[in-house]
């Protein structure tokens, strides 16, 4: 019996329905591909980053080939670094989704990544899976797979840093290399 | 299914609504009260409102709107390319009217959500864990033909306009980029008074030119200002008459620890109370001159913080808690009844773009 009152929540007439975003495939080992790094600017953000490539170097024998650390926290990578990590790199490990945008535009940055063919990992703390689902679901990838990590990140010490990524590496490695359930896959 | 805001638009509903939502009672009654309230409950159970009853906008409302400005039903007024979400004009109008606005507020809310997307800091905002404030503020005529308060408890409640309008910006945000709490918003507290502060500067007992003439516009010329703030906390002082006691007391309150995040400074403006802010012009200081005293006098000892655990960019020095002169953004609202201010905390490190917009009114 509402009929006449506006739907205020409805945008252009233009903006239109993406399709559910299909996923990598998976490689069946990591040996020998090119990592890529797509950090953000939280503190300790690079230096988990590099503390992972650090750990897949010494288990896999690949090193980062692409570090990049992306400007804005908010906005998904710009399109140059989102060229070089797809023209450069197998895979790619990217975050630290530790605050309420940041986590949000990590999930999207590691879709893209996905829809250019490049396994992704997105590292997330956990006191923002619900941002981070939260924009899953807006990309249409509801139930889009990720690494967590305790929160809080920003105030770990060095060792702190070192220690929390390499508990993150087996359930990165599991990511990049475990077939995916289309988008329904969940950590 | 309920009517798009945008004329023609008929694009999916992709925002807004819960999943599980419950299903608007039948209203089995010719009682318009028992179905003016069916109709804003009904509101609620889409999911559109911020958690007060909103007014449910219709076709002939945003045509009002619309009616008050040159701008078209479909110009997009603001993006969030990350969360591929656009917002129209008609998309605000609905908006507005939800919020309780008039009709004719319906210019001063589109300053004001141009002011606000205007700031840097907007961009990320609304999704921040800070969960900061747009602080609305409106020069000009338009306060007193639309009742816009910039006196006696200016930071409310009791002015629909004040109110509304403040309004009408959070729930754009919420409707039109979907931005909600405990889901893509992640304020960790939030403060009092978000949505809720948009005040006129007390223009007539200011001793400086309106704060929109610092924003670029001329004085006597309808023009919105805003900015994202963290809080507001008060400075009462009505125990002097010297001036430089009041601002070392100011200085006090800007240099507090609590509100640096880290960093090279901290940030900090002020709604001076117009006792307060006529003190100081008696005794000869510009706008200007407030805030060099401020900025100069804003500092901590460095032991301090690094005794807070903030020492990493504390240096040798007396550390400058505030970015610059310039950046200390100084309003002058409320009433003359009482010597007391509010410090308030820009959001990020950015403070105030420093450009007010005119309001367009529609061309006769």
């Amino acid at each position: 019996m509402f009929e006449t009152i506006i739907d205020p929540t409805v945008g252009p007439a233009e903006s239109v329905e993406c399709g559910r975003p299909t996923l990598a495939t998976r490689p069946e080992h990591l040996t020998g591909l090119r990592l890529g790094l797509l950090a953000n600017t939280k503190r300790n953000a690079e230096q988990f980053l590099a503390d992972v490539g650090r750990e897949l170097a010494g288990q896999y024998g690949i090193v980062p080939v692409v570090a990049v650390k992306k400007p804005n926290i908010v906005e998904t990578a710009p399109a140059e670094l989102m060229a070089q990590l797809t023209e450069q790199c197998d895979i790619v490990v990217a975050g630290v989704g530790d605050c309420g945008s940041c986590s949000a535009s990590a999930v999207a940055d590691g879709i893209l990544l996905e829809q250019a063919g490049i396994p992704a990992a997105v590292i997330i703390s956990d006191a923002f899976t619900v941002s981070a689902n939260a924009m899953a679901d807006l990309r249409n990838a509801p139930g889009y797979a990720y690494v967590t990590t305790p929160h809080p990140v920003a105030n770990l010490t060095d060792q702190g840093v070192q220690a929390r990524a390499a508990e993150a590496v087996p359930a990165i490695v599991a990511l990049l290399t475990e077939p995916v359930m289309a988008t329904a896959a969940s950590a | 299914m309920t009517a798009p805001a945008t004329a023609g638009g008929s694009g999916p509903s992709r925002a807004g609504v819960s999943p599980g939502r419950t299903v608007s009672p039948r209203v089995n009654t010719d009682d318009p009260v028992e179905q003016a309230k069916a109709a804003i409950e009904y509101c609620f159970e889409q999911g559109w409102t911020d958690g007060l009853p909103v007014v449910p906008a219709t076709r002939a409302d945003i045509e009002a709107c619309l009616a008050t400005t040159d701008h078209p039903a479909d110009e997009i007024i603001g993006s969030q390319p990350h969360l591929d979400r656009s917002v129209t004009v008609a998309q605000a109008a609905a908006n507005a009217i939800m919020a309780g606005c008039k009709p004719e507020y319906f210019p001063v809310v589109l300053a004001a959500w141009r002011a606000v997307t205007q700031e840097r800091s907007s961009r990320g905002a609304w999704q921040s864990t800070s969960g900061p404030a747009p602080l609305i503020v409106v020069n000009g005529p338009v306060r007193a033909r639309l009742g816009i308060n910039y006196a006696g408890g200016v930071f409310g409640p009791g002015f629909r306009a004040n109110a509304t309008i403040a309004r009408a910006i959070g729930l754009i945000v919420r409707n039109g980029y979907g931005v909600r709490p405990q889901e893509l918003e992640q304020a960790t507290q939030g403060l009092p008074g978000r949505w809720s502060v948009c005040f006129g500067e007390n223009e007539e007992m200011s001793p400086w030119e309106p704060l929109s003439a610092v924003g670029g516009v001329a004085a006597g010329t309808d023009a919105v200002s805003a900015m994202l703030i963290r809080t507001v906390e008060y400075v009462d002082n009505r125990s002097t008459d010297s001036a430089e006691a009041v601002l070392h007391d100011f200085a006090d309150t800007l240099a507090r620890m609590g509100a640096y995040v880290g960093g090279p400074h901290s940030s900090g403006g002020l709604v001076l109370g117009p006792e307060h802010a006529q003190l100081l012009g008696n005794a000869g200081y510009s706008r200007a001159d407030v805030q060099d005293w401020l900025f100069s006098r804003a500092v901590r000892d460095p032991a301090d913080m690094v005794a807070a655990g903030k020492g990493e960019h504390a240096g040798d020095g007396p550390f400058r808690m505030l970015p610059s002169a310039a950046a200390i953004p100084i309003i002058v609202a409320g009433a003359a009844n009482a010597a007391m201010s509010m410090v308030f905390r820009p959001f990020g490190w950015a403070a105030w773009a420093g450009r007010s917009v005119p309001v367009e009114w529609k061309e006769q």
